[in-house]
This record gives C-alpha cells, sequence and structure tokens, in this order.
C-alpha cells in the first residue's frame, strides 16, 4: 500500500477541521482550545496544535490528513508539519478581507512545500460571500506563479464528496510530480 | 477527539485586567518561592500571553503559542489512550525543566521554567501552589 501526507492550511475559520473531519476514516485527533478571538473568527474553538486523520482511497493508497492550526502564531507547527508532507489542500474563506491576497500570503507561507509538492486551492464559503470568484483567484496565482497551473475549486467543507474530488486531485497532482521528477543517479555513475 | 470547550469569560483573560492583576501576583507569588525559576507565564488555551515573569528569557508571545499546542497534543494523547484527564507537562532537558498545567475551572495554562538547581519534585509543587493561587483570585 502505497502512502501520501498532505497537510490542510489556510485561515482560522476556513474549514480545515471541518473538511478533515469529512474525510476521514478514523476517529479524527484534535487540539481544540475556547477560541478567544472572537474578532478573527466568531467560533466557540479553534486548533491550536493539530488535526489528525486517514482516509484509504483506491484501496492501495492511504492519505494521511493533517490540519495545521490557521493563526500565524503557531507557525512553528507549519514547518514541522509541511516538512513531511508532499501535498499542500489549502483552504481560504470567501469572506475573508482581501480573500485573495490573502491566499497569496498563506501560499508564500507554504512555498518550500509548494516548491517540491502539489497544491489545490479550496475556496469556501462562497456561499457567505460569492465574490471574488474562482476566475480572480486564478487569476491571482497565474500572475504570481506563471509557470505553474494550481487547480482552484469552490467546496464546502461538510461536504464529503466534494472534499475528496479536492483530495483526489492533489493526490494525482503528487504523484504526478513523482513520476516527473528525475530519477536518482545509480551509485554505479558516481564512482 | 471532541474536547468540550472550556466556558469563554466575558473578556479575554488576556484582556481582562483582573485576570491580568491576579496573574501578576500569581507569578510574583511563584517567584518568591522559588529563585530557580527563570521564567513562568500564564496563557489562554488558546495561546494568547496573560501574563508573563523574567521576560528577558524568552519570547513570551511565542512561548505561550507553543505551550498552548504541547498542552493540547498532550490532552490529546491521554484522551487517545484513555488515561484521563492530562494533570500535567513536564519537559525535562539538560538546562531546565519546563513544567505546565491547567488552572482549574479555567481555559487558562499555567507555564513555567526551572533551572536545574530545583528538583522537578518541588518544581511540580511549587507550579501546582501557583496555579490553585490564580484559581482563588480569579474565582
Amino acid at each position: 500500500m502505497s502512502e501520501h501526507v498532505v497537510l490542510f492550511a489556510g485561515p482560522m475559520g476556513s474549514g480545515k477541521t471541518t473538511a478533515i473531519r469529512s474525510l476521514s476514516e478514523i476517529a479524527v485527533v484534535s487540539t481544540e482550545a475556547t477560541n478567544t478571538d472572537r474578532e478573527t473568527a466568531d467560533k466557540e474553538t479553534t486548533t491550536v496544535a493539530l488535526d489528525y486523520g486517514e482516509i484509504t482511497i483506491d484501496d492501495v493508497t492511504k492519505v494521511r490528513l493533517y490540519g495545521v492550526p490557521g493563526q500565524k502564531r503557531f507557525d512553528f507547527m507549519w514547518s514541522i508539519l509541511a516538512g513531511r508532507a508532499r501535498g499542500l489542500l489549502l483552504l481560504i474563506n470567501n469572506d475573508a478581507p482581501d480573500s485573495v491576497a490573502l491566499l497569496l500570503e498563506y501560499l508564500n507561507d507554504f512555498r518550500e512545500l509548494h516548491a517540491r509538492g502539489a497544491v489545490v486551492i479550496g475556496v469556501t464559503k462562497s456561499d457567505v460571500s460569492e465574490t471574488p470568484s474562482v476566475a480572480d483567484y486564478s487569476a491571482a496565482l497565474t500572475a504570481a506563479s506563471p509557470d505553474q497551473l494550481i487547480p482552484v475549486f469552490t467546496v464546502d467543507p461538510r461536504n464529503a464528496e466534494e472534499m475528496r474530488t479536492l483530495l483526489l486531485t492533489l493526490v494525482a497532482s503528487v504523484e504526478m510530480r513523482e513520476l516527473l521528477a528525475p530519477a536518482p543517479t545509480p551509485i554505479s555513475e558516481n564512482i | 477527539m471532541n474536547l468540550t470547550p472550556a466556558p469563554v469569560a466575558a473578556i479575554a483573560s488576556h484582556l481582562n485586567p483582573v485576570h491580568i492583576e491576579a496573574g501578576n501576583r500569581t507569578l510574583a507569588e511563584m517567584q518568591d518561592l522559588a529563585s530557580s525559576l527563570t521564567f513562568a507565564s500564564l496563557l489562554t488555551d488558546d495561546g494568547f500571553e496573560i501574563v508573563h515573569l523574567n521576560g528577558t528569557h524568552a519570547d513570551g508571545g511565542r512561548f505561550a503559542s507553543m505551550s498552548s499546542s504541547v498542552q493540547a497534543l498532550s490532552d490529546a494523547v491521554a484522551h487517545e489512550l484513555k488515561i484521563g484527564t492530562n494533570e500535567y507537562v513536564i519537559i525535562a532537558s539538560e538546562l531546565g525543566h519546563v513544567i505546565q498545567l491547567r488552572v482549574q475551572g479555567h481555559p487558562i495554562v499555567l507555564a513555567a521554567l526551572f533551572d536545574t538547581h530545583e528538583t522537578l519534585g518541588k518544581g511540580l509543587s511549587i507550579a501546582r501552589i501557583a496555579a490553585r493561587r490564580m484559581a482563588e483570585l480569579i474565582a
């Protein structure tokens, strides 16, 4: 059985914990604390270390799902968990102020993972705020990274099927990158 | 795992003057009990620093965030292993010990760094006294 490790990142309130709960086949390990920062996100709890879940796809591939805290003051957890991941599922809530710039900011924060792995964007809460559109995000991503095609979807983190589509796209991208990566030079050629 | 969130105070602890005053008093009394206390912080469960002592030793904001993560991960391990409620966390290192525990009944964590002149047992005892004191002052 092959394994992949993917990271769920994005601002506080973008739906990372909910997305992992929608996808996971095991009881999700969560580290939630009472949220005292109601101005940033009006919700009862917030993730302060990680979320962890697992899902098996096509019977032969296990995907380990790690969610990171959304707030930047927990960025030490981003570094710890990004190091073991090969794919990034970046969720961005469409009702956030200047959400396009926020997306680019988070993508830059995970640029090392972006450079060596695959990225898929999920735009959440598009029912709360209809704009920006997927096209707006895609245009900004193309302007920021003209050489890379990053898929953008609207998604409801509560909807397992929608989340599964995003995850399968990400896993396919990770596997494609691994296939296209230059093969390691045989030891005999280095002697 | 779904932890039941602790009740939210009307004013978040890190913005609440009563909690800040009580925190300063608690940490000052803690310092009186242990000269080996090199840094201490009271923080909210979600990682906001309420007060700290001996701030030159560490970045208080970052220490609070990390202590919050460590506390939550420890709680998750205790829950996963079904060994009851996590009472305290100890990080024992060559040059010091970090001891952290919750202030009972409040979404507040006390985290303290002692140098190695203190035994773990005494450090834990002092930390427990301080956590109880903080709970009394904000009851």
